[in-house]
């Protein structure tokens, strides 16, 4: 089986979306990208807590990154269009997940992403940011509703970490584009250095194994 | 007109206030008088966050979020900022019983 490089949140949907894959048997690599301080320890903790039930209940090593995605943010905040920063955000998140698949031999990136759920989840905001990468993303809740991904959280054991008290991420606008557009997103990401960010990201990456 | 309570966040882990009507702060002015107050500042254009007793964040529209679940010292974080930045928060006992 090949292995694939999953983003993980902390939320409802990306342990139910990686016990879907590790359940046909792929090899996983977890990676969060820490939203501190637009957020605060708990999504990380969730992620921790997460990657060790699905590790133990599918028995095997699960490798976690965790990249600092704040510096990121905040550049994105000073120097971009706001009600753009979701789908920019997420471009660099596709980007970091795909430098890690390259240094983990990952063919594949995964997400719990389920069509039409928060703004970054549009099919045109979603198309505009996995654009960013090559490689393919396997989304397997894209047709599942709420309370599907909810049921099935619980039968896993996932549900009780992901509700813990936490921050939402403070770095979304008011009112987010929920349709981006193509060329207005290349020309915010001209002020910027791509690369330089990402590296920056991935030299400060800490990897834990579970 | 103001700031009149903080109330605990939806992810119930933070205290914020919202000020009624929005605000249009002057962050470059509030982060000068966070730093001449020895408070280290992160800049994020919209909004400012930075450490007193527990973790700030203050958006240009006024917004308060401190990161904490303890209601008590939420209260001291926000007549904290009121010393410091002279926001004209109102009045002490500003979380409700």
């Amino acid at each position: 089986m090949s292995r694939g490089v999953m983003l993980m949140s902390g939320g409802i949907d990306s342990p139910v979306a990686m016990d879907q894959l590790l359940r046909q048997g792929h090899d996983l690599t977890a990676v969060h990208l820490d939203n501190r301080p637009f957020t605060d320890d708990s999504p990380l903790a969730k992620v921790v807590d997460h990657v060790k039930v699905l590790a133990q209940r599918h028995g095997r090593a699960i490798p976690l990154y965790v990249l600092p995605h704040g510096p990121t943010q905040i550049t994105l905040m000073r120097s971009t269009d706001r009600h753009v920063g979701c789908v920019l955000c997420r471009r660099f998140m596709w980007r970091t997940a795909e430098k890690i698949a390259e240094r983990e031999m990952a063919t594949f990136l995964v997400t719990g992403e389920s069509l039409g759920q928060v703004a970054s989840q549009t099919l045109s905001n979603m198309r505009t940011a996995t654009i960013a990468v090559k490689l393919p993303i396997i989304r397997p809740l894209i047709g599942f509703d709420k309370l599907e991904i909810e049921a099935a959280a619980r039968e896993i054991g996932t549900y009780e970490i992901s509700t813990r008290p936490g921050l939402c991420c403070q770095a979304v606008p008011d009112r987010p584009a929920t349709r981006s557009n193509l060329v207005q997103i290349l020309g915010e990401e001209e002020r910027l250095d791509v690369d330089d960010i990402v590296d920056e990201c991935i030299r400060k990456a800490t990897l834990y194994s579970e | 007109m103001g700031y009149e309570t903080l109330k605990l966040c939806s992810g119930r882990s933070a205290f914020e206030s919202i000020p009624n009507p929005k605000l249009d702060l002057d962050l470059s002015a509030i982060r000068g008088k966070l730093e001449a107050a020895g408070v280290r500042v992160v800049d994020a254009r919209v909004m400012l966050i930075f450490q007193l007793e527990h973790e700030v964040t203050l958006g240009r529209d006024g917004r308060i979020l401190i990161k904490t679940a303890d209601p008590k010292a939420a209260d001291r974080v926000f007549q904290a900022l009121d010393r410091i930045a002279g926001l004209s928060l109102r009045g002490s006992g500003s979380v409700p019983p």
